[in-house]
């Protein structure tokens, strides 16, 4: 009898949901994200013989997916919803600032899971994947390391940096919805 | 008095083991733990309904079956060879012979091993997606400022085609292949547009099979098919030069000796 259950869809396709959300994060925009999905999948199809058995599938249908993504990125010549310098650098002081969101119930309230989606398909690149891996999909900063190519530490600043960008984001949604002072 | 520092709070929120006495006694470290930790569980939760949606999920799955489709026939190709080759064996050693001399090209063509057919199919990807309309490249008259855009992109100047005879280059372009960033040229050629793809693994790996014509600078060519495009590639120094295209092999040997005349190896 033949055993399929090394077979692709045994092994990959249990992780679509997954690739689907982080194509969700990077894209911002469903139909975008089932684009990316769709070649991220096809690439993998065609690399299967190559992945090797028993090592984290998650991770590299992860890594395909950036891969994929950068060279949207590239052929677009898009250069990323990046926030200008000085604006990243406006967010990121604002953990110093009067807002404080200790508590999670504070955010759910305040803002809907579109808005929060849209805020960290707004921050630049390079956090935006690195944040939703590290947050959402609770991988660890080494299993980050390798889906990105970057070090590890480069993985801690970005996580950082990109959280702070994010709250910098929802504070000035708040701001525009008047739940906090000018 | 120092506060915890944001790679500190990394580590924390990361669950590692770090010395947690400050945190303790730092009110203000653990205002900042708590927004952080907050900020974390309000992306999570903004994720948990995401899920792709049955459209999606179709598409997939049809993906696969296609792929197991077109991978059961080889296989059933293979076989049927295989059984005719066992058949006629003993009989006739000259008709044994006769198929061996068609099995050994179809064996090299269809045997090839997954990982450099899967090469293959990126390379023709790569070319396809370069045919897309509306698909921006980086353009430019001058050869040195092509050049220059290589550099920064792959850290290197691959060799720059030479054009004339009805061919202009349209412009260049980066994609990832077997994980790598490479470079490529698309050409619009007599014969419809031609993609040159630089890269480093040499014909053998991406399964090429030697032609037996060298090209005019006497270097050899290999040469494969993939869906509806063939691909000859030369190797000249430490990078090959595919060109990629709907057209024969012959014609795309011609046109890399066109292309690439002046290259020493």
């Amino acid at each position: 009898m033949k055993d399929d259950t090394g077979t692709f869809e045994n092994i990959a396709l249990p992780y679509l949901n997954a690739v689907y959300r982080a194509a969700v994060a990077v894209c911002g925009q469903r139909q975008e994200a089932d684009d990316l999905v769709q070649d991220t999948f096809l690439k993998a199809i065609e690399r299967f013989e190559s992945f090797q058995r028993g090592t984290n599938c998650k991770a590299w249908l992860l890594q395909i997916l950036r891969n994929t993504w950068i060279d949207r990125l590239r052929r677009k010549k898009i250069t990323g919803l990046a926030l200008p310098l000085e604006e990243q650098i406006i967010a990121e002081k604002s953990h110093d600032n009067e807002i404080v969101w200790s508590n999670p119930e504070d955010l759910i309230e305040n803002f809907s899971d579109e808005q929060v989606i849209k805020a960290l398909s707004e921050l630049p690149e390079d956090q935006r994947l690195t944040l939703f891996l590290i947050d959402v999909e609770q991988l660890s900063q080494k299993e980050v390391a390798q889906i990105t190519g970057v070090a590890a530490g480069t993985v801690k600043s970005r996580t950082s940096r990109g959280r702070a960008v994010l709250k910098g984001k929802l504070a000035s949604y708040a701001k525009e919805m008047g739940l906090l002072g000018e | 008095m120092e506060h915890l520092t944001d790679e500190q709070f990394e580590d924390i929120m990361q669950g590692e083991d770090i010395d947690l006495t400050h945190l303790k006694q730092c009110q203000d470290c653990q205002n900042r733990l708590a927004e952080k930790q907050a900020v974390a569980a309000r992306l999570r939760l903004a994720f948990k309904s995401v899920k792709a949606n049955a459209d999606l999920v179709n598409q997939i799955r049809s993906q696969i079956n296609q792929s197991c489709e077109t991978a059961a026939t080889i296989e059933s190709i293979q076989h049927t060879w295989a059984a005719r080759l066992h058949h006629k064996l003993w009989p006739a050693l000259a008709t044994a012979a006769a198929i061996l001399v068609v099995l050994v090209p179809l064996s090299l063509y269809f045997g090839a091993p997954s990982a450099a057919r899967a090469a293959q199919a990126e390379l023709v990807n790569i070319h396809n997606h370069n045919l897309l309309p509306g698909h921006e490249f980086y353009s430019d008259a001058e050869p040195e400022k092509l050049a220059e855009y290589f550099k920064s992109e792959l850290g290197f100047s691959p060799a720059f085609p030479c054009t004339g005879h009805g061919m202009a280059i349209r412009g260049c372009c980066v994609a990832h292949f077997r994980g790598q960033i490479v470079g490529s040229y698309v050409v619009d050629t007599p014969r419809g547009v031609i993609s040159v793809i630089v890269v480093t693994d040499t014909p053998k790996s991406i399964g090429m099979t030697r032609m037996l014509k060298r090209i005019r600078g006497g270097q050899t060519c290999w040469k494969a098919s993939f869906a509806r495009c063939s691909m000859v590639t030369v190797r000249l120094g430490d990078y090959s030069y595919c060109a990629v295209g709907e057209t024969s092999h012959k014609y795309l040997q011609e046109l890399l000796g066109r292309l690439l005349p002046d290259m020493q190896q």
